[in-house]
């Protein structure tokens, strides 16, 4: 693993990839963000991410199929569950099929950066966790 | 970590049930202990406390107003209780104002009906047949208690992950099984249940606040963010609402308060033929 924490994000909303970026570099994530699923899964392929960060409702490949395909490729990465349509049958469902975790939109960057840094732990590099709070994702 | 709330037709057993599982588990064990607490808290009778969570309001009995006011001081305490984590709750009536939330584990154990008839028969020295149709008249009044003071029919299967039969599981294999079911990963908490749990033990407090003097407030909470529904008439309105503000804007946790009035259409017309 590189020193940096390898963060993906997926959401076809592009607001939300770009106010998380500059937010989670700031506690030095290599941040790499997409709108589109595919491409996203393409890049998926040819690199193992610490950590992916991926919407649910999505036109043509959901977040649950991100979540199975990122997991089956790379067991080790811990893969954040975000929705505006959270309910608790898919929480339950995100996290019986591996997630480390579920997040409701709208949530702040510092809701997200303190998971990141709890999956940094989990991933045993620990991040140092200090930024403003800033608005809603 | 997870929690377990487990609803019975029997006391008795789902204490029981509750006790062992929280030991096997090393959780807490949170039952009608609390209620102590509650009533010196909010200066109310025990009994009433229990009343409330046992019986239907009713002309000569508990009045709805204040089966309503001690349900919400039991409500406040158990949620804030659960923030906690690991817990295995029984008898607060936790599975009819704890719902939707992910890692919460909800049960219902089904005793022996049989022993049931039989506990009534001995207690009262009827025979068995009057002590079924005894049991037939407490089941029709449980299910009315449910329905009136929380909206939801505590039978019905669907509102649990799971329903244990005592008259064909042992009570040690139902405490194996919760054990071993809650720690499925289905279960297990994430941010978006944590937040589910917080935003409801803060509503349930600023209810708690408000309902002793404004009667059938509603309160929903986001993130800190509350939305008190109260019924009122346009006369009153302003007075109410800002009211409810001042009260609700000190309790500790709350950034927002909003209020919606509804118009009180059934207190307008009293007043016009007052």
């Amino acid at each position: 693993m590189s020193e940096r924490l390898e963060v993906l994000i997926l959401d076809d909303e592009p607001i939300v990839g770009k106010r998380l970026k500059p937010a989670l570099a700031k506690i030095g994530c290599e941040v790499e963000v997409f709108e589109d699923p595919r491409a996203a899964l393409a890049v998926i392929d040819g690199k193992d991410f610490d950590i992916v960060v991926t919407d649910i409702r999505m036109d043509e490949i959901d977040g649950m199929q991100v979540l199975e395909h990122v997991l089956k490729k790379s067991p080790r990465t811990k893969v954040i569950m975000i929705t505006g349509y959270a309910m608790m049958a898919l929480a339950r469902e995100a996290m019986e099929k591996g997630a480390f975790d579920f997040i409701s939109k709208p949530f702040k960057p510092d809701d997200l950066r303190r998971v990141i840094a709890k999956a940094a732990q989990a991933l045993g590099s620990p991040i140092d966790f200090e930024a403003g709070a800033e608005g809603e994702a | 970590m997870s929690s377990i709330i487990i609803s019975t037709d029997l006391l008795s057993v789902g204490q029981m049930i509750a006790e062992r599982t929280a030991q096997a588990l090393g959780y807490a064990h949170l039952g009608r202990q609390i209620l102590s607490s509650v009533a010196e808290k909010h200066q109310v009778r025990e009994d009433k406390l229990v009343a409330a969570l046992d019986e239907d309001a009713s002309f000569w009995g508990l009045a709805s107003k204040n089966r309503d006011l001690y349900l919400a001081y039991i409500q406040a305490a158990t949620l804030d209780q659960f923030l906690g984590d690991n817990v295995v709750c029984e008898g607060l009536a936790a599975h009819l104002y704890i719902r939707d939330v992910s890692h919460i584990l909800m049960i219902r154990i089904l005793s022996d009906p049989k022993v049931r008839a039989n506990q009534i028969a001995a207690q009262q020295d009827i025979p068995p047949k009057r002590a079924r149709q005894l049991l037939e008249r407490q089941e029709k009044r449980r299910r009315r208690w449910s329905l009136r003071a929380f909206g939801l029919a505590e039978a019905d299967p669907s509102l649990y992950d799971m329903v244990i039969s005592l008259s064909q599981i042992e009570a040690d294999k139902a405490v194996d099984i919760l054990t071993d079911t809650v720690g499925y990963r289905k279960f297990q908490p994430m941010t978006y249940s944590r937040q589910c749990l917080q935003d409801k033990a803060l509503a349930s407090q600023v209810r708690a606040t408000l309902v002793p003097r404004f009667p059938g407030v509603k309160v929903q909470s986001r993130d800190r963010i509350v939305v008190v529904q109260t019924r009122t008439f346009k006369r009153n309105k302003r007075q109410k609402a800002e009211a409810i503000k001042e009260i609700a804007q000190q309790i500790p946790g709350v950034e927002y308060v909003e209020v919606h009035s509804n118009k009180d259409f059934l207190r307008q017309g009293k007043d016009s033929t007052d």
